[in-house]
């Protein structure tokens, strides 16, 4: 045991779950041949943050990265947590980003979690701050952890490219994850929503609210969206707007759909995005979201396709209980979930399709990972 | 059973109506019953008259009622339970052999020749236990502490307590403190029987001072026959096999396997090239604890850790009875299984079964070479032996051999690969019985990319017994109904997609193209490549490499939701649609995908081990079909109810199982409307424990039905092996000397390691020394410590508190309080208690267990402080500056300690100001600082600057090997300091400054008298002059003076006089009264005295007499 055993993994591909799960599982790691073949090669900006985010809430973990960035030892310490945290999130990628394995570390942590993350709120590609709020939270009181002390402060809005977001994040430590059968996805009671405008006018927000309510309203008439209207600091450092969307069902189950609308941002080649060039106008924007909400509806399932991979990584971290839960497709992201749980933990999901409403019931006994740093009281 | 109506009717039992066991049997009768009427002399003096009172008190008994509680754990074990292990422990020649196999006697009616290794019988018909005999050195009785259910511990009545049997309960406390039983032997040694029972009672208390007061203790009066008393062993046996145990936290959250068998399974030829390779061993025993994963590591206590190569679940050697109603065990039940003692006949192998017969049976009609040598093995070959070792040979049975042909259906594939397959199947985890063409047939599928091909002419075989043959039916794909065939093989294909051989290509599934029901069910599944393919990205390495992102967004293909008709179809799930197809889509789901899991994995028959497979819902699925999730939680509930009152109850006939499958459920709801019993139990304390109970037991009852819906792989796959199971595990590269120095009288422990357990880290515990150890420990001095399943060899650092919250160092431990103990190690989770030795050797007088100890959290870093006391020198001074020299070496250590505060050793205090390399002149010296006082300071002064430093925790651990050397052998490691220095003959370093000397203090100067001259003191003002006062001659008045007294108080003086002169002379006389009585006394003491001594010589001298005539009369007596 006098050396360490390192797990070895190839390519930048699901680098958030395996530093994550690593760090979970205590079972340092190296990530070979990242980007070894693109024309840059290495560690993007958005991953050197994330690294540096789980070195400042573990104690004594070592992080080592070769001088091309093709190469990244991790070698997991103590998950402390603390307070009065601050972390400038790289503009690379939105805050979303570094808050889905977060918020697993901070569950995890020695003492609870209190962070500032800086940086872009809202995001196309990641499930925006507002859909944490109303979403990811709701699912991890699920799990057992204490409701007090789970927040998520939305301090300032901040779009790509520029940012200028600002959240708080605080997260209580939980004694121990309870297995869930979490497979009665009810119906949808409600709908709410929250748009965004940061130094755009309000008109954007009003015709976002129309088109999707306008989808709704064949549905369901109890929709509510709200607005929030930023300007000046609070509002960052960008224009933008979007909006995010929740479906309530009646067995508490919350599904989600969120988009956002900015200047694109910069690659570090140079170029613009390419899909950021031709933006939506405001209309599209709010039917397509809602016409994403309604898809991912039709789908079936507890969860939304964003965060099957959370709870299947929450299933196999908690007691050593038998949980039991009911997702639409497998996105590709849980099922890359599926398959490094798999590798770190160990904990393999029965998978029973399901004919007739095109779901999927998995069921795992979970590792039982309690309070293994936790102090003797 | 018409045996039993020919036998004449057995007298019934008839109860005692009245003597001491009637009268013992009542009470005890009450005391369960709860009913007190020991009647109170006076009831009224007990009667509750202040309110005050009576509330503390009720607040007391609610108090101790609260803190009797504790809180309920969840029991996860489902299954037959692994037996248990009862060790039998005590000091050398105290009868622990004899102990075993009067009980092995007793519950199997076979005699054991010897006690080596654990010995598994069937004790009963839900009941089987394991006997270890606990070895005599530490390392074994440590073991044997971590695996006991019930400890035995065996005590030499007749020598009284050794301090064996209290190691052995101090080991056993800290890691988890099972059950314990004593039992007193030898007592026949003694000849009085009062000696004896006062030993007796004096023995019992001791006892009952360790463990608890009312700790059973047994006695075994004698032998008989070599044998202990049968009534005794029976006693014993009863006393035993009613035990209940309770669960332990280290063990129920780790498996361990208590191995009873072990093989060396290295290739003989790599043996022979060199003896000392690393060896592949097999390691044979019940799993206990909690499930055993698949890929979880295990450390072998003293030997290491090590990976599973395979693990294999074997029939059960030893297993119960069949669960038939009937009154006790029959004779051919009475199982007993004890592969290292040699017992055993067959043993069973993952694919071969042994048959043990010894030497002097084996007979061969006729052999070749005509040596009438029938056991040489090798040398002549008979035919028919021959004929016989062909067939034994062979690798694989019969169905595996066909299975071969069928593989060679397709494909070109030789027999060679084939085998490979099959090999590469044996390394995996397969069924007990060899072939199975499922598990095969997935395998297989695993590897061909295409489903279509393997459709269309398939033959399978469906294997059953019938009528004690086993027939095999050849089923032909295209009978099964398609469709099913398809359900049934979406699962493992989705698990495969999912999980799928790495080496195939990745895939992963996307369903985003759908818009109508079929075309979903077609493409459900897509692979990733394809998609890749599709949107133009790149290769194999792009994926690797591919977006890190949750967030699957395509609005490309959004439906159009506007419109109604698409609307319509997610009509219903919303609350606006209609709701009882919602709710038939969550039943569906929700309760009733058993009702469609009926057809998918129901009641199928397994067609490689023609068992059948029954759902314990199946049954009652078809009536169940309607039933919401409501219904199945109060099913549950209902179940947890039976389950807790079975636990109340468990002497009650077992008429409900929940193992009896189905109709266990059955008789669950029967039992509802007739019996009450449950309700009862409820009814009486709904409080908090109850529900969080019933919850407890609700979950239990959830994971075991969800778990039972699976099949036998893939719920290995998730839950692990299950405990109670008999396992075979398989460990490569072990070192040869485990094999070679294997004693099978040593238990063989195998341990899982949980997570993060692996890792090493600093560990902080608070340790105690034990009260019984002589000696205080020192700082830095190894100590081996066993934690956890482990035994290893560390270097503490111990410290303490401070009130500030700081860890001071100590140096040595405190005599009699807790401290905290900083070490490096392989990590275990907080509340792991723990126990420290100093050495191993068994030949040590004193007590081995130097500390006992709990790790109460572990960190990646130390905390530890210690006192420094910098010295340093001032080098110059100016006013209240002072240059300092000799505290710091660099101008970089001073900048880290900039303001601190320093001290003189007059008591001056200062400041650390900054380094002054530039302001003094011409030093170029470094490390002298800058400091101001609140005075000037002289040259001559010492300067202190009091600091911490933190202390390094020395990373250090060595696992103790003792299972790699011989047994007898005493395992070192690390030596202490004072070893060291005894052993190359090293003095203590004395630091000459540090010793204490008298101090010596120059006398003080005397001073002349001040002589102020006769011009000065003329000069002076009067107030500073010396006044010279002149003696007085005369006395004072005040001495002169003469009392006259009154005439009156002359009187009251006269009277005083006289009181006193006749008190004077009344004292006097009485004492000297006094004096004479006691002098009176003390002669009549004196003569009584030598007459009683008199009177008790002669008294003794005739009872001597007496007693030798009588003695000289019965040896002559027995001489005749």
């Amino acid at each position: 045991m006098g050396k360490i055993a390192f797990k070895r993994v190839k390519g930048s591909k699901s680098l958030r779950q395996r530093l994550l799960l690593s760090a979970l599982s205590l079972k340092p790691i190296i990530i070979d041949e990242i980007r070894a073949d693109d024309m840059i090669p290495g560690l993007r900006p958005h991953e050197m943050s994330l690294i540096r985010l789980f070195d400042a809430v573990s104690d004594d973990s070592i992080i080592e990265v070769n001088e091309t960035g093709t190469q990244l030892k991790y070698k997991p310490g103590t998950i402390m947590g603390g307070k009065n945290l601050v972390h400038n999130c790289a503009l690379s990628r939105s805050i979303g980003y570094y808050l889905e394995p977060l918020i697993v570390l901070g569950i995890f942590g020695k003492k609870p979690l209190s962070i500032r993350l800086r940086g872009i709120t809202n995001d196309p590609k990641d499930p925006s701050v507002d859909t944490f709020r109303s979403t990811t939270l709701h699912i991890l009181k699920r799990f057992g952890v204490p409701a007090e002390g789970l927040e998520l402060k939305i301090e300032a809005r901040g779009v790509a490219p520029d940012g200028g977001g600002e959240v708080l994040l605080t997260i209580p430590n939980a004694q121990r994850l309870t297995a869930v059968h979490w497979e009665d996805e009810g119906m949808v009671t409600r709908i709410r929503g929250v748009t965004f405008s940061a130094k755009v006018s309000t008109d954007f927000e009003h015709s976002m609210r129309y088109a999707a309510r306008g989808i709704f309203n064949n549905l369901l008439p109890d929709v509510h969206i709200s607005e929030d209207h930023r300007y000046g600091p609070p509002a960052g450092k960008s224009p933008g707007y979007g909006i995010s969307l929740v479906a309530e069902t009646t067995s508490g189950c919350f599904i989600s759909a969120d988009t956002a609308v900015s200047w694109g941002r910069t690659d570090e080649t140079g170029e613009l995005d390419v899909e950021k060039e031709k933006r939506n106008p405001a209309e599209d924007t709010g039917a397509e979201t809602a016409s994403w909400l309604l898809q991912e509806i039709e789908k079936g399932g507890v969860v939304d396709s964003t965060h099957q991979g959370l709870l299947f990584l929450l299933c196999a971290l908690c007691d050593n209980d038998v949980s039991k839960v009911r997702v639409g497709t497998l996105s590709p992201y849980a099922v890359e979930t599926l398959r490094n749980i798999k590798e770190f933990l160990g904990v393999t999901f029965a998978l029973k399709p399901d004919q007739e409403t095109g779901t999927v019931a998995l069921i795992c006994t979970g590792i039982g990972r309690g309070d293994l740093f936790r102090k003797m009281s | 059973m018409a045996g039993d109506e020919l036998m004449p009717p057995q007298r019934s039992h008839r109860t005692r109506k009245s003597g001491p066991t009637m009268r013992k049997k009542s009470e005890i009768d009450k005391k369960k019953r709860g009913v007190s009427d020991n009647k109170q002399q006076n009831p009224r003096a007990f009667a509750v008259k202040s309110g005050v009172k009576a509330k503390r008190l009720q607040a007391r008994s609610a108090e101790k009622e609260q803190k009797r509680i504790h809180l309920p754990t969840i029991d996860r074990t489902y299954g037959e339970p692994p037996p248990f292990v009862i060790v039998v422990q005590g000091p050398p020649g105290v009868g622990k052999s004899l102990v075993i196999k009067s009980l092995v006697k007793h519950f199997t009616h076979q005699n054991l020749p010897e006690v080596r290794g654990p010995i598994t019988i069937v004790s009963g018909k839900h009941k089987r236990i394991q006997f270890v005999e606990c070895p005599n050195d530490i390392n074994g009785m440590v073991d044997c502490a971590k695996v006991a259910d019930l400890a035995l511990l065996l005590i030499d009545g007749s020598y009284g307590f050794e301090m064996e049997t209290f190691e052995f309960l101090n080991i056993m406390q800290v890691h988890g403190f099972p059950k314990v039983m004593g039992v007193l032997t030898h007592l026949d040694k003694f000849k009085d029987v009062k000696k004896l029972r006062k030993t007796k009672q004096r023995l019992k208390h001791r006892f009952w001072t360790e463990i608890y007061s009312g700790a059973k203790l047994f006695y075994l009066s004698g032998l008989i026959h070599g044998k202990y008393s049968q009534r005794e062993v029976l006693n014993l046996a009863r006393f035993v096999s009613v035990i209940k145990f309770h669960p332990l936290k280290w063990r129920t959250s780790h498996p361990y396997v208590l191995a009873d068998r072990l093989e060396d399974v290295t290739p003989p030829e790599k043996v022979q090239m060199d003896k000392k390779c690393d060896r592949n061993i097999t390691l044979y025993g019940y799993l206990r604890g909690c499930n055993l994963k698949k890929g979880m590591k295990v450390h072998i206590a003293g030997v290491g850790d090590y990976s599973l190569a395979g693990v294999t679940v074997l029939p059960d050697p030893c297993p119960l009875p069949s669960a038939a109603k009937k009154k006790g065990l029959r004779d051919k039940e009475k199982l007993f299984y004890a592969p290292m003692s040699g017992i055993g006949d067959l043993l069973y192998d993952k694919d071969a079964v042994y048959i043990n017969i010894n030497d002097h049976l084996v007979q061969y009609s006729k052999t070749d070479d005509g040596t009438e040598e029938p056991t040489n093995k090798g040398k002549g070959r008979d035919v028919g032996e021959d004929l016989v070792k062909s067939l034994q040979n062979t690798k694989y049975s019969v169905d595996e051999k066909l299975e071969k042909t069928f593989i060679n259906l397709f494909g070109k594939k030789t027999s060679a690969s084939s085998e490979r397959k099959l090999e590469a199947e044996d390394a995996d985890l397969s069924s007990p019985e060899g072939s199975d063409t499922e598990s095969s047939k997935e395998s297989q599928s695993g590897d061909d990319s295409d489903d279509d091909e393997r459709n269309d002419s398939k033959i399978k075989q469906k294997t059953e017994i019938h009528g004690g043959r086993m027939r095999r039916k050849a089923i032909f794909k295209d009978e099964v109904g398609q469709s099913d065939a398809m359900v049934r093989n979406k699962n493992p294909n989705l698990m495969q997609i999912v999980y799928g051989a790495s080496g195939s290509s990745a895939t992963a599934l996307i369903n985003e193209t759908s818009d109508d029901e079929e075309s979903d069910n077609e493409e459900f599944f897509k692979p990733k490549g394809e998609q890749s393919k599709n949107i133009g990205g790149g290769s194999d390495v792009g994926y690797v490499n591919s977006e890190d992102c949750s967030k699957f967004v395509s609005y490309g293909n959004l439906k159009n939701w506007k419109e109604k008709e698409v609307c319509e179809c997610i009509r219903d799930r919303f609350t606006t649609g209609d709701w009882s197809k919602a709710a038939l889509r969550n039943q569906n789901s929700g309760a009733g995908d058993d009702g469609e899991d009926d057809e998918l994995y129901g009641d199928f028959e397994d067609v490689e081990t023609g068992e059948k497979h029954h759902n314990p819902e199946n049954m009652e699925s078809g009536a169940n079909q309607n039933e919401d999730a409501e219904a199945i939680e109060r099913r549950l509930k209902k179940l947890a109810l039976r389950a807790k009152f079975e636990a109340e109850y468990p002497f009650l006939p077992a008429s409900f199982n929940l193992f009896n499958n189905k109709s266990g459920l059955d008789e669950g709801d029967d039992d509802e409307g007739g019996g009450n019993n449950p309700d009862n139990s409820q009814a009486k304390e709904p409080g908090y424990l109850e529900k969080l109970k019933e919850e407890l037991e609700i979950r239990r009852q959830k994971n075991f039905l969800e778990l039972n819906d699976l099949d036998e792989d893939t719920r290995i796959e998730i839950e692990g092996f299950r405990t109670g199971t008999y396992l075979r595990l398989e460990i490569h590269n072990v070192p040869y000397e485990m094999v070679d120095f294997f004693d099978p009288s040593y238990p063989v422990l195998v341990g899982g390691i949980g997570y993060g357990e692996d890792n090493a880290g600093y560990m902080q515990a608070r340790l105690k020394k034990h009260r019984w150890h002589k000696k205080v420990l020192k700082t830095r001095d190894p100590i081996i410590v066993s934690i956890g399943w482990r035994r290893y060899q560390t270097i503490p650092v111990y410290a303490i508190e401070d009130r500030n919250g700081r860890h001071r160092m100590l140096k040595y431990t405190p005599e009699h309080m807790h401290c905290l103990a900083m070490f490096w190690g392989p990590l275990v989770p907080p509340n792991t208690g723990f126990v420290a030795f100093q050495h191993l050797s068994s030949n040590q007088a004193g007590f081995r267990i130097t500390a006992t100890s709990v790790v109460m959290e572990f960190n990646h870093q130390t905390r530890i402080a210690k006192k420094i006391k910098l010295v340093g020198h001032p080098c110059k001074i100016k006013k209240n500056t002072a240059f300092i020299k000799d505290m710091f070496t660099s101008d970089l250590e001073i900048a880290r300690f900039e303001g601190s505060s320093v001290r003189t050793v007059s008591g001056i205090r200062g400041q650390v100001k900054k380094a002054a390399k530039n302001m003094l002149e011409n030093n170029a010296q470094d490390g002298i600082v800058r400091c101001t006082f609140e005075d000037q300071i002289k040259m001559s002064d010492i300067v202190f600057l009091r600091a911490w430093t933190t202390v390094e925790v020395p990373k250090f651990y060595n696992p103790l090997t003792t299972a790699l050397q011989p047994r007898d052998k005493t395992w070192t490691g690390m030596k202490t300091f004072r070893e060291l220095r005894i052993e190359h003959n090293i003095p203590i370093p004395v630091n000459k400054d540090s010793l204490y000397k008298k101090i010596e203090r120059k006398e003080k100067k005397k001073f002349n008298p001040l002589v102020i001259p006769k011009k000065l003191q003329a000069a002076l003002p009067f107030k500073s002059k010396p006044k010279d006062v002149p003696g007085r001659k005369r006395p004072t008045l005040d001495s002169r003076r003469a009392v006259v007294m009154d005439p009156e108080q002359r009187k009251a003086h006269a009277i005083l006089q006289h009181y006193q002169l006749i008190n004077k002379i009344k004292t006097n006389t009485r004492k000297a009264k006094e004096k004479e009585k006691r002098k009176v006394h003390q002669a009549q003491k004196a003569k009584n005295e030598i007459i009683s001594k008199k009177r008790n010589r002669e008294e003794r001298r005739e009872r001597y007499r007496t007693e030798d005539k009588e003695k000289k009369k019965k040896m002559r007596r027995s001489e005749d």
